[in-house]
C-alpha cells in the first residue's frame, strides 16, 4: 500500500488559489472563424463568456448570417468579407481593449463591431477612433457612447438609454403611477438608465423612492427586493440585462412583489423572458426590435434564416444588431466604393437603411451629429405563454419612432470632431 | 430602519446557509484530500442542469433526490481517474487540474444545455411567500434553510458516530498514522470526495430553484464558498458553517446602508480575519 504524504494546504494556498479563480474570469478563449489573405476582414469584439454569454453570441449569429449574404452578393468592393471573433469577456473592459488592438493590430480588421457591455462599448470607441478605423457599436446602451464619447468613427445601432426611457416612462406614469424604485446594475449601462427615468420623473413631478445599486452578475436580489419593499413604490423598475434580470425577477416574482406592485422597466430582452419560469414573465418594458412584425417586409424571412442557423429559435434583438451592423459596414464601403473610415463615416450621415436590413418601420437612419441610429422602439409588456409560438413572449402596445424618444443633438453632450 | 436590518439579518442567515451548504462540500474535500477544489461550482451547475433535465420525468421531488447522487457519481468518478493521481504531490497540482475541470465544466454544461438560461420551476406552493409581512420568507427559502440544517446534522452525524465518519476526521487530523493502522486511505478519500461532491449536486439543485439555470452559475457562486471558508478557519467544519452564515448576513446587512458594497464587503471581513486572527474564527492553531 502506497503511503500517503500529507501536504499541508496553507492559507496561502487557499488565498492565491482565490486569486487565481479571479483571474480566471479574464482568461477566457479567442475565436477566430476563419482566415484567408485579400479579405475585408471585420472584427467582432463582444462577450461569448459570462453574464452576457448568450447576448455576445446571438450578436455572433446575427453578424456572421449578414457576411454569408454579404458574400452572395459579391462581398465588399469585390473582395470576400471574413468575420474575426473575438471574446472580449462580460466583465472585464481591460480585455476587451486587448483583444480590441489583436484585432486591429496584428489581424488588420478593416472595420470593428461591439460591445454588450457599456462600459466596453466607450473604451472600444476610444481605441478604434485612434486607430481611424469604422466602428458600429452593437449593443452597448450607456448614453455617453453617442453622447460626451462620441467619435466621428464611431456609429451605434442600438438605442440610447435614454431613447429607452423615454419612449416607456409615459406608459409607465398611466400604468403604475409616479412613485419609481429603481433595482439599477452598478456600471455606465444602469447609471444612465436611472438618469434617463429621473429626469422624466422629475419632469412630471414624480418621486423616487429609493435605488439599489447592485454589483454586475448580482445572483441574490433579496436584500434589495426588502429595501424596494420597504420604500412601497408604485412600482419597482428593474434596469438589470442579461442574467441578473432573470435573477432579480424570479426572486421579485418568488417574493410576491408583483401582486404588490407593479414591475416594469426599460430595456427588456426575449433572452431573459426564454430563461424566466412563465409567471415571471410580467411587466412592461421596452424591445428594440421583435421577431413578430407581420406587416414589415423582409422580417419573414430574416426570421426562417436565423431559425436555420440558430437552432430553431427566432432571432432577438441582438440578431438584429449584429446583422444591421455587419450590413452598415458592407453598404458603407460598397457605396463610397472605398474602405477608407473617413469617407465612409460621412457618407453614412443620415443615412437611411434600406427595408432588407432595416426590418422596421419608420426608416431607421445614422442621425447626422451622434452618429446614432434612430430606430423604432417597441413598448410593450410580456406574457406568460405565446398563443401559437411558445416564443412569442412580448406585446407589442406602441411603437415609438427614435427620433421622437432621442434628445436632440444639442443635448447629447456630443462634440463631434472630424479628423481635418 | 430596525426592522430593516432585522430583515436583513433573517434574510442573511438564509443566504448564509446556502453558503454554507457549498462550503461545507468544499471544505471537507480540502480538509482530508488537500485538494482545493477549483470545479466545486463546476459540479454545482451539473447537479442543477441534471435536476432540470430529470424534472419533465420524475418532477421537482425526483430530480432533488436522485441528482445530488448523480453529481457525486460523476465526481467519485472524476476522483478516480484523474484527481486520485495527484494526492500526496505538490497542491499546486490539483488545484491546475480542478482549475481546468472548472473551464470544462462550463463549457461543457454550455455545450449540452446552450448558452441561454433555462427555466427551472419549483412547485407553486413552495414557490410563494408564507406571509404578507416576511414576503422574503418564500416556502422554497424555508424548506431549504430546513434542508440544509438537516443536511449538516446528518453530516455532522456521519462524522461524529459511524466508523467512516471518524475515519475521516481522523484522516484530517493525521493521515499517516491512520493508514499506518490499516485503513484503507484510497477508499476512505473516494467516499470523502463522493460525499462533498453530494452536497455540491444539493446545492445546485436549490440554487436553480431560486436563480436562472446558466453555465457560469457554479462560477458566479464559488467565490462566497472560499471566502466562508477562510473566515471560518481551514481545517473547521463548524468555522465554515459559521463563516457562511456570517458572510449571508454581513452581505445583507451592507446592502441595507451601501448596496453597491455588499459583494465587496465579504472581502474586506476576509481581510480583517487574515490581519486579525490569520487562522480564521475557529480554525486550529498551527495547523494550517
Amino acid at each position: 500500500m502506497t503511503q500517503p504524504k500529507s501536504f499541508p494546504i496553507g492559507r496561502r494556498t487557499v488565498l492565491k488559489a482565490a486569486a487565481a479563480a479571479g483571474v480566471a474570469q479574464v482568461a477566457a478563449p479567442f475565436v477566430i472563424s476563419a482566415r484567408a489573405a485579400e479579405t475585408v476582414k471585420i472584427g467582432l469584439n463582444d462577450p461569448l463568456t459570462g453574464t452576457y454569454a448568450l447576448l455576445g453570441k446571438n450578436e455572433q449569429i446575427g453578424c456572421q448570417l449578414a457576411v454569408e449574404q454579404i458574400n452572395k452578393k459579391g462581398g465588399i468592393l469585390g473582395r470576400k468579407v471574413e468575420l474575426l471573433v473575438e471574446d472580449s469577456t462580460s466583465a472585464d473592459t481591460g480585455i476587451a481593449v486587448q483583444k480590441a488592438h489583436k484585432l486591429i493590430d496584428r489581424d488588420k480588421v478593416n472595420f470593428l463591431l461591439g460591445n454588450v457591455n457599456s462600459a466596453m462599448a466607450i473604451a472600444l470607441g476610444e481605441v478604434s477612433n485612434q486607430a481611424g478605423i469604422l466602428h458600429i457599436v452593437t449593443g452597448g446602451h450607456t448614453d455617453s457612447v453617442t453622447g460626451t464619447d462620441c467619435h466621428w468613427n464611431v456609429f451605434r445601432v442600438c438605442n440610447t438609454t435614454r431613447m429607452e426611457t423615454n419612449s416607456v416612462s409615459s406608459t409607465l406614469f398611466k400604468k403604475y403611477g409616479k412613485k419609481f424604485y429603481f433595482i439599477t446594475p452598478d456600471y455606465a449601462f444602469g447609471h444612465t438608465l436611472q438618469q434617463g427615468f429621473e429626469a422624466a420623473l422629475k419632469a412630471n413631478n414624480g418621486t423616487e423612492t429609493g435605488a439599489s445599486l447592485t454589483p454586475l452578475g448580482s445572483t441574490d436580489f433579496s436584500s434589495y427586493l426588502i429595501k424596494a419593499e420597504a420604500s412601497k413604490p408604485d412600482v419597482i423598475i428593474f434596469l438589470t440585462a442579461g442574467q441578473d434580470s432573470v435573477n432579480a425577477l424570479k426572486q421579485a416574482v418568488q417574493f410576491g412583489l408583483n401582486k404588490k406592485f407593479g414591475i416594469a422597466g426599460a430595456q427588456q430582452e426575449l433572452e431573459v423572458l426564454e430563461g424566466l419560469p412563465p409567471e415571471a414573465r410580467i411587466g412592461t418594458w421596452v424591445f428594440e426590435w421583435y421577431w413578430r412584425q407581420p406587416n414589415v417586409p423582409h422580417v419573414k424571412e430574416f426570421v426562417a434564416e436565423i431559425r436555420k442557423v440558430n437552432g430553431g429559435k427566432v432571432p432577438t434583438a441582438r440578431h438584429w444588431f449584429g446583422y444591421a451592423s455587419t450590413w452598415t459596414c458592407a453598404l458603407a464601403a460598397n457605396h463610397t466604393k472605398s474602405l477608407n473610415a473617413l469617407k465612409m463615416a460621412k457618407f453614412l450621415q443620415n443615412f437611411k437603411l434600406p427595408p432588407e436590413v432595416a426590418l422596421m418601420p419608420n426608416n431607421p437612419f445614422y442621425r447626422e451629429g451622434d452618429n446614432q441610429l434612430m430606430p423604432t422602439l417597441y413598448v410593450g409588456h410580456a406574457q406568460e405563454k405565446g398563443k401559437d409560438d411558445p416564443e412569442d413572449l412580448f406585446v407589442v402596445d406602441k411603437e415609438v419612432k427614435g427620433v421622437d424618444a432621442a434628445l436632440p443633438v444639442a443635448e447629447t453632450g456630443c462634440k463631434m470632431k472630424w479628423p481635418a | 430602519m430596525t426592522q430593516l436590518i432585522l430583515y436583513n439579518v433573517f434574510n442573511g442567515l438564509i443566504i448564509g446557509a446556502f453558503y454554507a451548504l457549498m462550503a461545507l462540500g468544499l471544505s471537507l474535500i480540502l480538509n482530508l484530500s488537500g485538494v482545493i477544489n477549483f470545479a466545486h461550482g463546476g459540479f454545482l451547475a451539473v447537479g442543477g442542469y441534471l435536476a432540470f433535465t430529470l424534472e419533465p420525468y420524475i418532477g421537482f421531488w425526483g430530480g432533488l433526490l436522485l441528482s445530488p447522487f448523480l453529481t457525486a457519481a460523476i465526481g467519485l468518478i472524476i476522483e478516480r481517474l484523474l484527481i486520485r493521481r495527484l494526492y500526496g504531490r505538490d497542491p499546486l497540482y490539483s488545484l491546475l487540474l480542478t482549475f481546468g475541470l472548472a473551464f470544462m465544466f462550463e463549457d461543457g454544461t454550455r455545450f449540452i444545455w446552450g448558452p441561454a438560461t433555462l427555466p427551472f420551476t419549483v412547485p407553486d406552493w413552495l414557490s410563494s411567500p408564507l406571509s404578507g409581512q416576511f414576503f422574503f420568507l418564500t416556502g422554497y427559502r424555508l424548506f431549504m434553510v430546513l434542508l440544509v440544517t438537516a443536511t449538516v446534522i446528518a453530516l455532522f452525524v456521519i462524522l461524529s458516530r459511524t466508523r467512516v465518519g471518524m475515519r475521516i476526521r481522523a484522516g484530517t487530523l493525521d493521515l499517516e498514522t491512520v493508514s499506518v493502522l490499516g485503513v484503507n486511505v484510497r477508499i476512505l478519500r473516494n467516499i470523502n470526495f463522493g460525499l462533498g461532491i453530494y452536497l455540491a449536486g444539493l446545492a445546485g439543485v436549490l440554487a436553480a430553484g431560486m436563480l436562472g439555470l446558466q453555465p457560469t452559475i457554479g462560477s458566479d457562486l464559488i467565490m462566497p464558498s472560499f471566502v466562508a471558508i477562510i473566515i471560518g478557519g481551514l481545517g473547521s467544519l463548524p468555522g465554515t458553517l459559521l463563516g457562511g452564515l456570517l458572510i449571508g448576513v454581513a452581505s445583507g446587512v451592507t446592502s441595507v446602508f451601501f448596496p453597491s458594497a455588499s459583494e465587496a464587503v465579504i472581502y474586506v471581513m476576509m481581510g480583517l480575519v487574515l490581519l486579525v486572527r490569520p487562522r480564521g474564527l475557529l480554525g486550529e492553531e498551527g495547523r494550517f
